[in-house]
């Protein structure tokens, strides 16, 4: 009876979040689950009818070559992008911690700025005022070296490390703040009788301060993984975006996904196409299920 | 503190609700029209039509990635707008989408008699017009007069191709363009004869020629810098550092206003062909959502007629630079004096209209990725446009 | 002793130096978009840059005031920041709380599947949002944008929020209750001082995921007076044809600026309820 009342009570009080997150998340997907199932597009904008499972038919040959090489590079690119941004963050917030460091809050502040602009703004800045192969810092400091310039996101590894490069800018602030916060919690007593054991810095950090941080860091890493398995603004607007492509090849599954789908306006197709690439993140996230699952 | 924090949120809540004013009534004295256009041209349109249409009360609201939001709202009244101005090259889109109403039965008789039939033409979709042209705008020949002189204008290619290597170098350019963007490498494709893709759409109706194009191209392009977006194009030319380039006719106040002494030219003429290199041509004007023409057609039929006349074309060409899709607008001598103006009306007579096929969408993309992959990634032509090709055949499968 | 502590002051040294020099890396695109922005020509792109510009001028910090809406622009993006951080922290501190103490159905279940949920790609959410909003009469209202991001950012306060709930001691809390503290009362007084820290960090995350962003603004309002600096940014170099670069320039400086500057009084209040010594022992 009690218990009866203890479930009833922990549901009403995720009852808000849920919904919100019922409304806003899952009935994105199952609409788009829906529109997939259907012939809707530019063709049979009101008039669209179910069709049931032909557009998976075709959806399924966006799968090629081409589409197994981006899927190849977007797992690449999450590894890399994953373990230098924890790698770094790590680093950063300790070192940000360490106690007699008395300018730590403006270094902090310094540090967050670019997760403080609008990330087209600072890609375009990145694209125009760095990489540009005419006007760029790049060029100009190679030239003042006695460099040849070159175009600097022409190639395929060359755009996936500056989009690494970009993407890094972009998204260690995040985690920086995320493992900063994590370390202000915790407890200065658990430091204190290590040192008074005898333990050197790293072994204070290997275990106490990764030990205490991983559970309340682990959300935030996990969703990152995601946000950089499906990032499209980076890879897009510094290499691919039409008009202003540099000559690479590189492609994540969305920046594919968008150039030989989404671009027809057939939603129901690109829902179908959608709906493949979110189970393959499904099966993806398998690797990840322990860690899910704590 | 908790209660201070749920208060602010009621309150704010309040205020966001408040502040929205759903047009939920139909009041047919007001239409909103959405566009993207630059100040000049919105200021210019709605003062006139405050002066021709006293009744109507008509708001211009500047939409950010018009078309996207559209294929979005479709013409939800209570969400879309009651008209907007576009390109024509949408067109077709919007009207398999069955969000547009026919332009002619809004108008009265023979008022398109004095419009130019290209104009016309360009906002035609299977028969109908869905588009009232305003004015049209082509790419032009442009030229620092202060380097590249009189004489040296070049006529053909080859002439440009000899201009370029002899001024090319040293961080300085004879000549820039946007080289691997579709809309810009058209002309060269028309220049050959091709097509991006005909009427009834079939992608690249003459491979050769675009294939000849493409080629013929290269050598131009390996004369260029790297980049082929319009800020590096724009810079160049605007700082000096680019003898000549093919621009629009929103470069021309900024070149005028960086003190270049600007020189137009007509299109050069590919030697091989005997075709000048002819750039699309983009009409811009109104058209008219069909909840709106079906609601308040009095006060669409009021702006329609007042858009007509050529007063607001001359108005619109002497702000702005438009060239007016109404043929009495030239009679005007303020109009009959503007240089460019002039020109681009000149070039409209070998300008092709964007097409306005829905199928157009995705050829945006796959000639500019076409473009990319023999100029910038140095791909063989054959290859990548056998590539291309079977791109294009399959997105235009995929859209029905 | 005294060579200790030379030592220490060489190693603090070295660690302002690496930290100056580290500061300066990462701001080299933003001294570059504030040297555009004070420079008097016309360009983004100048084949002789410097960081300090020749020709100084505010002129185009004058002209994002002058030109733009900027204002209407910036009380909205305050309005939607605010009411969003607001409506998000109140729906998930109460859901992170349930998630973390109490074992009830279900539980497991939802906390794996939100996040595998949340990672559906949102390029095409948008035009399910759409039908969502359209019949509620929310497009183009600030309710309806209030309610999109929260939503997309519930997921990620919930998750957030409950790990640091996990690591308060359970014993802490019992204390409490010995003495008579409601739930509420044990969440209100105990729990969220000590996850001080996350409070702040998930309140930052949600308030410059709105501040940046623009697409949903971009689509869903109408009328230039309605959208956010984000949104009004965006449409500013959307027109690339007529845009003047160093305006769009400063005009981004001026966006992040605020968050600055909440940022740096945030940091007071970063550190834990635990280090500051209340509940120690």
């Amino acid at each position: 009876m009690r218990k009866g009342r203890g479930c009833l009570r922990s549901y009403a009080w995720s009852a808000p979040s849920l919904t919100l997150i019922a409304l806003m998340v899952v009935f994105p997907i199952l609409y788009t689950l829906y529109i997939s199932l259907t012939n809707m597009s530019v063709y049979h904008w009101f008039d669209f009818s179910f069709i049931g499972l032909e557009n998976y038919r075709r959806a399924l040959l966006v799968f090629d070559s081409g589409f197994l090489s981006a899927l190849l590079w977007t797992i690449l690119w999450t590894i890399v992008n994953m373990a230098v941004q924890l790698v770094l963050a790590f680093a950063l917030a300790s070192l940000l911690n360490v106690k007699k460091l008395r300018l730590r809050k403006l270094y902090k502040t310094i540090l967050m700025f670019p997760w403080a602009m609008p990330g087209y703004v600072s890609i375009l800045l990145w694209k125009t005022g760095i990489f540009n192969s005419q006007f760029g810092l790049l060029n100009q400091w190679a030239e003042a070296l006695g460099l040849e310039a070159r175009r600097w996101l022409a190639t395929d590894v060359s755009a996936f490390v500056f989009c690494t490069v970009v993407n890094l800018w972009l998204a260690l602030p995040f985690m920086i703040m995320i493992m900063d916060g994590a370390m202000q919690s915790i407890d200065e007593s658990c430091y204190e009788s290590a040192r008074l054991d005898g333990a050197t810095r790293l072994q204070r950090a290997v275990y106490i301060t990764i030990p205490t941080i991983r559970p309340m860091i682990a959300p935030a890493v996990i969703i990152t993984v995601f946000t950089t398995f499906k990032q499209f603004d980076v890879v897009y607007l510094l290499t691919q975006q039409m008009g202003a492509q540099t000559g690479s090849n590189f492609h994540t599954v969305l920046t594919y996904a968008y150039e030989n789908a989404f671009i027809t306006n057939n939603y129901g197709y690109s829902s179908a196409i959608s709906m493949l690439i979110f189970a393959l993140l499904l099966l993806f996230s398998r690797l990840q299920r322990k860690e899910v699952s704590r | 503190m908790k209660r201070i924090l749920a208060i602010l949120l009621i309150a704010l809540l309040a205020l966001s609700l408040g502040g929205c004013s759903a047009r939920k009534e139909v009041d047919a004295s007001k239409l909103v029209i959405w566009h993207d256009k630059e100040d000049a041209v919105v200021e210019a349109l709605s003062a006139y039509l405050a002066e021709a249409c006293p009744g109507i009360e008509v708001t211009f609201e500047k939409k950010t990635s018009l078309t996207d939001s559209l294929k979005l709202v479709g013409n939800d009244p209570s969400a879309a707008p009651d008209m907007f101005i576009f390109a024509h090259d949408k067109v077709g889109v919007f009207a398999e989408m069955d969000i547009l109403a026919p332009i002619e039965p809004l108008l009265a008789e023979d008022a398109l008699a004095n419009h130019l039939p290209m104009t016309l033409e360009a906002a035609t979709y299977g028969g109908t017009l869905y588009q009232l042209p305003l004015y049209f705008e082509t790419l032009l020949f442009l030229y620092n007069e202060r380097y590249m002189l009189e004489g040296s204008v070049p006529a053909t290619t080859e002439e440009l191709y000899q201009y370029m290597q002899a001024n090319t170098g040293r961080g300085r350019y004879g000549f820039v363009e946007q080289h691997s963007t579709a809309y810009y490498a058209a002309a060269w494709i028309h220049g050959f004869g091709g097509e991006i893709i005909s009427a009834n759409g079939e992608p690249f109706p003459d491979a050769e020629a675009v294939q000849d194009a493409l080629a013929y191209h290269k050598k131009f392009v390996e004369l260029m810098p790297g980049e082929t977006e319009y800020a590096t194009v724009n810079t160049l030319f605007l700082e000096g550092k680019a003898d000549s380039t093919i621009g629009g006719p929103w470069m021309v106040p900024s070149a005028r206003e960086a003190g270049i002494s600007l020189g137009i030219a007509p299109m050069p003429v590919v030697d091989e062909t005997g075709l000048a290199l002819a750039p699309y041509s983009g009409v811009q004007g109104v058209h008219v959502l069909k909840f709106a023409a079906e609601n308040k057609e009095d006060s669409v039929r009021a702006v329609l007629a007042a858009l007509v006349e050529p007063e607001i074309g001359v108005t619109l060409a002497l702000a702005s630079g438009c060239a007016p899709a109404n043929a009495l607008c030239y009679d005007d001598a303020a109009v009959a004096e503007d240089e460019m103006v002039q020109a681009m009306r000149a070039t409209a007579e070998i300008a092709v209209p964007m097409p306005n096929i829905p199928e157009m969408d995705v050829m945006w993309t796959v000639v500019s990725d076409l473009l990319t992959d023999v100029n910038l990634s140095g791909r063989d032509v054959q290859e990548s446009f056998d590539d291309a090709l079977a791109q294009a055949q399959n997105l235009i499968a995929n859209m029905q | 002793m005294k060579r200790g502590k030379l030592r220490s002051i060489a190693s603090m040294g070295a660690l302002n130096l690496f930290f100056i020099a580290l500061c300066f890396v990462t701001l080299i695109p933003i001294l570059y978009a504030l040297s555009v922005a004070l420079s008097a020509q016309n360009t983004l792109l100048s084949s002789d840059f410097s960081f300090i510009p020749r020709a100084l001028t505010l002129d185009n910090f004058r002209a994002v005031f002058e030109g733009e809406d900027v204002l209407p622009w910036f009380e909205n993006s305050m309005v939607l920041a605010a009411a969003t951080v607001a409506l998000s922290l109140s729906a998930a501190i109460p859901a992170a709380y349930a998630f973390s103490r109490r074992r009830f159905p279900g539980r497991k279940m939802i906390l794996r599947w939100l996040v595998l949920l949340n990672s559906f790609p949102a390029l095409l959410s948008m035009f399910a949002i759409y039908r969502l909003l359209r019949p509620l009469g929310l497009v183009n209202t600030r309710l309806g944008l209030i309610l999109v991001y929260t939503g997309t950012m519930s997921v990620f306060s919930l998750w957030n929020l409950k790990g640091y709930f996990d690591t308060v001691p359970v014993e802490i809390e019992e204390a409490a209750r010995m003495d008579g503290a409601s739930d509420v009362g044990v969440v209100w007084r105990i729990v969220l001082p000590l996850a001080r820290p996350s409070l702040i960090v998930t309140a930052l995350m949600v308030l410059i995921y709105v501040w940046n962003e623009y697409i949903y603004a971009t689509t869903f309002m109408t009328g230039e007076t309605n959208y956010t600096l984000a949104a009004g940014l965006y449409g500013l170099q959307a027109t690339e044809t007529s845009g003047s670069w160093p305006v769009f320039a400063a005009a981004s400086l001026l966006v992040s600026l605020p968050v600055l500057v909440i940022f740096l009084l945030c940091q007071k209040y970063m550190t834990s309820g635990l280090t500051a010594g209340g509940v120690k022992g």
